[in-house]
């Protein structure tokens, strides 16, 4: 959709960039990964300005905080999910954000942004509708209430009143689905 | 290994690939990654779904955010590497003069305004001089004007005399003066018998100027008998050769005083001048 090329590299490229402080690996950074970030995001503060904003301050962030990743920990993207996660939840709970959104119930959330946002899904990614599907309803709610939507399992327990064991494990199940379902 | 399985299976990494673990738990998981390829086989794999999951889920932002984020990222670090260097001393600016400059701008304005002033006072008294002898100057080109129009009036008059005192055609007959007439009086006829035309010229005549009640009229006497050439009148202006009435012979030509007009009979005691052809 965008006029210019989108720039793609390696991870390995990626990283390698990343520490020289590159202007191409802002640019590969944003190009490979902005439609994930801002889908979380999104999800979380569902509110285009804000989301918009929280973007451009998650990128300043991992921009600026590339030295303390460490590849060997783990990967890029779980550290940036995180960041972008974090970042969202600390905006979802900060005094002037309660003040300007509206309640919403919570389980129903990500569903109702999916079917809102359904245009703007990512059309490189085939299947979502399949993969949803092959998600029970019980284990996709707890995934996305976790993953998208920031709650810890223990708020996750404590709103859908279950045990904590049972959330984890509904939780393994669905990534274990997921697992199956891209490999 | 039954430990290791079952801390993969306790839903643990699944916790701290989706970040939602303490500081400790996390040093814990990472540990584990570390010392055991399984763990960390197991945790990649899971990574990788959630990226995968997240990356279906992927909603693209608006287009104009790409070039903000972007141009947020370099001005970042425009602006690190812009930080001044230690030891840069900081020296205050000197205060401008703010009253001094004041005080200097109104002196200037007020110069400026008196300048102004006389300038426009000296340009008002020339544009008054300018109009004044464009009026003399429109005055004087009428003159001249009328001048030319009355000097080629004349000129006219002086060539059509000329034209007729110097053709062959013409008789010039000279009227001289009788008693009733002043001493001197004079005037001239020119007759020309073929064109039957008779004319006078007013230029080359000495008669006293005729009042407005009466007007000079010319005769001719054709076999003793008076026939009427028309009237005419002297003034101080006038000019040129006048043309009267045509006859085709005459012996004498005569001019008598007659009331304004004309007579049919001519006052004979009021004859001024005549000749003989």
């Amino acid at each position: 959709m965008s006029k210019t090329q989108k720039i793609t590299l390696t991870e390995t490229e990626l990283l390698r960039a990343l520490k020289a402080r590159e202007s191409v690996a802002a640019e590969a950074l944003y190009d490979m990964y902005s439609s994930s970030l801002y889908g979380i995001i999104f999800r979380i503060v569902q509110h285009d300005e804000i989301a918009e904003d929280l973007l451009q301050e998650v990128f300043v962030k991992i921009w600026n905080s590339f030295p303390s990743f460490d590849a060997e920990k783990g990967r890029l993207f779980t550290w940036m999910a995180n960041i972008a996660r974090n970042l969202s939840i600390d905006k979802l709970r900060s005094k002037d954000f309660r003040n300007n959104s509206k309640n919403q119930d919570i389980e129903n959330t990500v569903n109702f942004i999916d079917e809102q946002r359904n245009t703007a899904i990512n059309p490189d990614t085939l299947g979502i509708k399949e993969l949803v599907s092959q998600l029970k309803p019980e284990q996709k709610s707890i995934l996305d209430l976790v993953y998208f939507r920031g709650y810890t399992h223990v708020e996750v327990a404590d709103e859908l009143g279950l045990p904590l064991g049972t959330v984890k494990t509904r939780l393994r199940m669905a990534i274990t689905t997921l697992r199956k379902f891209f490999n | 290994m039954e430990e290791i399985k079952a801390y993969i299976e306790s839903g643990i990494l699944e916790l701290y690939a989706a970040g939602d673990l303490s500081p400790a738990e996390r040093q814990e998981v990472e540990e584990m990654a570390a010392r055991y390829p399984a763990v960390r086989e197991e945790l990649t794999a899971i990574e990788e779904a959630f990226e995968k999951y997240a990356a279906a889920q992927a909603l693209t932002p608006a287009g104009h955010v790409r070039s903000r984020v972007l141009a947020g990222l370099t001005s970042h670090d425009a602006v690190r590497s812009a930080e001044p260097e230690k030891g840069a001393a900081i020296v205050a600016m000197p205060r401008p003069g703010v009253p001094l400059f004041y005080k200097y701008a109104f002196a200037a304005s007020v110069a400026l305004l008196a300048f102004s002033w006389s300038a426009l006072f000296v340009t008002y008294n020339r544009l008054q001089d300018s109009k004044q002898a464009i009026v003399a100057m429109q005055a004087s080109e009428q003159k001249f004007t009328s001048n030319a129009r009355y000097m080629q009036k004349q000129l006219d008059h002086a060539n059509q005399s000329l034209r007729v005192l110097h053709s062959p055609d013409y008789l010039i007959v000279t009227l001289a003066a009788t008693p009733n007439a002043p001493k001197g009086a004079q005037m001239k006829v020119a007759f020309n018998p073929k064109a039957k035309e008779v004319m006078i010229d007013l230029n080359d005549m000495d008669m006293p100027a005729n009042d407005t009640r009466h007007q000079y009229q010319l005769w001719a006497l054709v076999d003793g008998k008076p026939v009427d050439l028309g009237v005419f009148d002297k003034s101080a202006d006038s000019i040129g050769m006048l043309k009267m009435k045509e006859i085709a012979r005459a012996q004498t030509f005569a001019v008598t005083l007659e009331p304004k007009g004309g007579s049919v009979n001519p006052t004979m005691d009021r004859l001024m001048v005549a000749g003989n052809i």
